[in-house]
C-alpha cells in the first residue's frame, strides 16, 4: 500500500471511531434508539476497513514493500480500532435492549438540557441546497449539526460552507427547546429560520 | 528517573465519592472520545507526549469505573433494580474496552515502531499536535483562551486542558493557571509560538 493509502485509511478509521464513540454514548445519555442503530452500521463499516488494512499490510510484506515489524504494527493498529468499535457497539447495545434503564439513569437524562437528534432533510425543506453559514442554523435553532450521512457515506467535517442536500441524515446536538424548530425545518413543515 | 504520571496515578488510593450518575456518564463519554482522538493522533504524529496522556487517561477511566460499580451496587435493592442497572455496568465495561484499546494503540509507538509509521504525513501535513505547559512567568496566567486570541493569532485549536487530575474538554471559559497542560493541534509555527508564549519566553501572542 502506498503511504497515501495508509494515511487515508488511518484518518478514516480515526474519524469513524470517534464518531462511533460519540454516537454510542449519546444514544444512551439522550435515550435515542436511532443513534444506537447508526452505531451498528458504523461498526460494520469499520470492520471492513480494518480487514482491508490488514490484508494490505500482509500483501505489502509479501511484495517486500513493507518491513515485517511495520506490517505487524499496522495489523495491531487495526485490531485496536476494532476493539474501540466493539466497545462502542456494546454501549449502543445498552440502548437497544428491551430492559428499561434504571430510574436514576432516566431521571438524570431528563434533567439534562442538552439533546441529540437525528433528522432527515425532506424535499420541501427550506434548508435544502443552502450553505450553513447563510442560514445561521446554529444560532437560530440552538442545534449544531455534528455529522451528516449522505447516500450511505459520512461527512464529519462540518463547517460554515457545508451545503445540506435532500435526503441527508443530519445528526445534531443542542438545547431541548431547539428540537421542535429544528425538526420542523428539516421536515419542511416550517419555513422560517 | 521520574516515574511517568500515569504510573504514579496507578497506585493512588481510590476513595468513593458520591457523584451523580449523569456526571459520571458524561465524564466517561468525554474521556473516551478524547482518548480515541489522542491515541490515533499520537500514532499519526508519532508523538510520545500524547501517548503518555493516553496512558494517564486509561488509569483515570479505571477509577471512574470503580465509582460506577460501587454506585450501581448501592442502588440495587431488588432483582428488577439489578436488571435495570446492569446496563450501566455494561457501559462501564465497554468504556474499559475502548480505553484499553486506545492504550494498546499508543504502546505500538514505544515498542513496535522504530520509525514513524507515516513519515509522509509528518513532512507534508501542515498540522501537528503538541503538549504544552503554562509557565508561572507567562502573560497567559489568569487569562482565558478567547481573551488571548489563541485561535486567531496562532491557528492552534486546543483540544483539551488538564489541571492536575482534572480535564476540561471545552476549555473556553477557563482562566489559565501555572502548570496547566494543554494539548493543541495546528500548524507547527503556531504551536512553537504558543509554546514560547506559555513558557513566558515571549510576552505577547502575535
Amino acid at each position: 500500500m502506498s503511504e497515501k493509502e495508509a494515511e487515508e485509511m488511518l484518518l478514516e478509521l480515526k474519524e469513524r471511531a470517534e464518531l462511533m464513540v460519540d454516537l454510542a454514548y449519546s444514544s444512551v445519555i439522550y435515550d435515542n434508539i436511532n443513534l444506537a442503530e447508526e452505531v451498528y452500521e458504523l461498526e460494520e463499516f469499520i470492520d471492513v476497513l480494518n480487514d482491508k488494512l490488514q490484508r494490505l499490510a500482509i500483501k505489502d510484506v509479501k511484495n517486500e514493500e513493507l518491513e515485517v515489524n511495520d506490517a505487524l504494527a499496522m495489523i495491531q493498529l487495526a485490531i485496536c480500532s476494532e476493539m474501540i468499535a466493539d466497545g462502542a457497539r456494546e454501549i449502543a447495545d445498552v440502548e437497544l435492549r428491551d430492559v428499561e434503564l434504571h430510574p436514576i439513569i432516566k431521571e438524570s437524562i431528563l434533567e439534562s438540557d442538552e439533546v441529540f437528534v437525528r433528522a432527515v432533510i425532506a424535499p420541501s425543506s427550506v434548508l435544502k441546497d443552502k450553505k450553513l453559514k447563510d442560514m445561521e442554523l446554529a444560532s437560530k435553532t440552538g442545534m449544531w449539526i455534528i455529522a451528516i450521512k449522505r447516500k450511505g457515506s459520512w461527512v464529519y467535517e462540518i463547517d460554515k460552507n457545508t451545503v445540506l442536500k435532500e435526503g441527508d441524515v443530519t445528526f445534531a446536538r443542542g438545547v431541548r427547546e431547539g428540537i421542535e424548530h429544528f425538526n420542523a425545518l428539516m421536515e419542511g413543515t416550517e419555513e422560517e429560520i | 528517573m521520574k516515574e511517568p504520571r500515569w504510573k504514579e496515578a496507578e497506585f493512588e488510593e481510590i476513595e468513593y465519592e458520591p457523584t451523580s450518575i449523569k456526571e459520571l456518564l458524561v465524564e466517561m463519554k468525554n474521556i473516551s472520545e478524547l482518548m480515541v482522538d489522542l491515541a490515533y493522533s499520537a500514532i499519526l504524529f508519532n508523538n510520545s507526549d500524547i501517548a503518555g496522556e493516553v496512558k494517564y487517561l486509561e488509569v483515570h477511566i479505571e477509577k471512574l469505573n470503580y465509582q460506577i460499580r460501587i454506585m450501581a451496587m448501592l442502588a440495587a435493592r431488588t432483582t428488577e433494580d439489578a436488571e435495570k442497572l446492569s446496563g450501566i455496568l455494561q457501559m462501564a465495561e465497554a468504556t474499559k474496552m475502548i480505553s484499553g484499546a486506545a492504550g494498546d494503540m499508543v504502546k505500538l509507538l514505544s515498542v513496535k515502531l522504530k520509525h514513524p509509521l507515516l513519515p509522509r504525513i509528518l513532512k507534508e501535513s501542515d498540522e501537528m499536535i503538541k503538549k504544552m505547559v503554562v509557565g508561572g512567568d507567562s502573560a497567559a496566567v489568569e487569562k482565558s483562551l478567547p481573551e488571548l486570541h489563541v485561535a486567531s493569532e496562532t491557528g492552534v485549536r486546543i483540544i483539551a486542558l488538564r489541571r492536575g487530575n482534572r480535564w476540561f474538554y471545552s476549555p473556553k471559559d477557563v482562566a489559565l493557571k501555572k502548570g496547566d497542560v494543554m494539548l493543541g493541534v495546528g500548524p507547527e509555527e503556531g504551536l512553537e509560538q504558543l509554546d514560547k508564549f506559555l513558557k513566558g519566553k515571549v510576552g505577547v501572542l502575535e
